[in-house]
């Protein structure tokens, strides 16, 4: 810590903008659970921490009239694995929030410090990906939107400039009514994933309407390929497909070895965890199309 | 000595009202342990892994070593030594001593704290549940069965 360091709580977001504005090494300070660890690790020395507590509202979840859900960027990760008014593919998020470390860490950490801190093993950045979250953002220019898979650049590192905050998450609604399955693969329960998959799949009479795969721990960001998941629109769901679509995933991956696991054995991980993910989410959707019916 | 970035904080500690002095980076779990002397937190892995630095924010359970310290102004903090009663261990803590649930004793001030949050809860928590409210909670001696044997048997004496 250096003399200098100062610590603030301001109550607008305008003045958070203003403050990071004139000072690239401060930090806002959101739950703490990854930015105390960094500095407790000697990672990171902030001048300023500028903590968000007292901005009013900042931590909402709120269901919007078109069907969508807003996020505030301080909402803790225990709020939004409890909250009941995500539907269809959502769920996503409360699948993945509701596996996010331990309970002191989801009654502390929120989705804005997660998807900002941008570790590609969270499951918050694979989560809003499959989502096709947006995340709304501040700063002292002005607002901005940016989808989520453009919100993650590489290693620890979003879209945001200085001067930035990302204030809220909004997630689309989903007419289709998917299924989710969020498969996370750790060598303890808690940690941060070895990889995991997020899967959101809707389907109608047999065959796919909705299909969206999103794959970390297994490069710098998300892995996400369009192209490849809209091969299986209107088709039935396709053992050797899911296949194809794993290698296609591949080509996108950059693993690194770590505690965690190898890169070798990330990437035999995934076409597996793919799949699993996706039986489970297909099995929850002939569950709820007999429910339907009945 | 107070510096003139230190931050002025009153806080709801163990339920008597303090007001301190804190640093701009200071964590909770120092301005508890170095500012206080309640040594009941532990420093574990200060990376908010090993649990041992639990205590209650508000009611809830949180890491106090990724806490700082000036954002629990106005805010109601439990330690381990808070979860006393009338100066005696409590059901909870009794049930941790009779069970055999402490052996070195590091973890078990979070443990402690972790479970008390449970029971609060959730008065009659299966052995799963306890499982998932001791998850994030490292502890070496036991292999946890004492552990949760003692959460059954306080909830038990407490239900009784």
């Amino acid at each position: 810590m250096g003399p200098g360091m100062t610590f603030s709580e301001p109550e607008t977001l305008d003045e958070v903008c203003s403050l990071l504005s004139k000072d690239p090494e401060a930090r806002c300070l959101a739950g703490g659970a990854s930015l105390v660890a960094m500095m407790n690790a000697g990672l990171l020395a902030p001048t300023q921490l500028i903590s968000l507590r007292k901005i009013p509202d900042l931590g909402a979840i709120t269901s919007m009239p078109d069907g969508s859900v807003k996020i505030g960027a301080m909402a803790r990760h225990n709020d939004v694995a409890a909250f009941s008014g995500f539907l269809g593919a959502q769920r996503i998020i409360s699948a993945a929030a509701c596996r996010i470390g331990h309970p002191a860490i989801r009654n502390m950490g929120t989705i804005g410090g997660s998807i900002c801190h941008a570790d590609p093993s969270a499951d918050y950045p694979t989560a809003i990906t499959a989502a096709d979250a947006v995340v709304s953002i501040l700063g002292s220019e002005g607002a901005r939107q940016v989808a989520a898979r453009d919100f993650f650049v590489d290693w620890l590192e979003t879209t945001l400039e200085q001067g930035e905050i990302a204030v809220s998450v909004t997630i689309p609604p989903d007419p289709s009514n998917a299924s989710v399955h969020y498969e996370k693969f750790t060598r303890a329960d808690g940690d941060f994933a070895t990889v995991s998959v997020a899967a959101c799949l809707g389907m109608s009479d047999g065959v796919v309407q909705t299909f969206r795969v999103v794959v970390g721990g297994v490069a710098e960001k998300p892995v996400r390929s369009p192209e490849d998941e809209a091969v299986f629109i209107g088709r039935p769901l396709k053992d050797s497909d899911i296949v194809e679509f794993s290698a296609a995933l591949e080509a996108l991956c950059n693993p690194i070895d770590d505690m965690r696991g190898s890169a070798d054995y990330r990437l035999k991980l995934m076409p597996r965890l793919i799949s699993r993910a996706l039986k489970r989410a297909q099995a929850d959707q002939l569950v709820s199309d007999s429910g339907e019916t009945a | 000595m107070t510096e003139s970035n230190d931050i002025p904080i009153r806080l709801t500690l163990n339920k008597s009202l303090k007001s301190v002095f804190c640093k701009p980076t200071e964590t909770l779990l120092s301005l508890l342990r170095d500012g206080f002397g309640l040594t009941g937190s532990k420093r574990g892995c200060n990376q908010g892994l090993c649990g041992a630095c639990t205590v209650l924010i508000d009611g809830k359970p949180m890491r106090s070593c990724l806490t700082i310290a000036a954002t629990c102004n106005g805010r109601d903090v439990v330690t381990v030594e808070g979860l006393l009663e009338n100066g005696k261990l409590s059901t909870m803590q009794q049930a941790l001593v009779d069970s055999g649930g402490v052996q070195c004793g590091f973890c078990t001030p979070g443990v402690a704290i972790a479970l008390t949050s449970l029971l609060r809860e959730d008065p009659k928590p299966d052995r799963t549940k306890i499982r998932e409210a001791l998850s994030g909670h490292l502890c070496r001696c036991s292999g946890y069965i004492k552990i949760v044997d003692a959460a059954e048997a306080a909830a038990e004496k407490a239900g009784s």
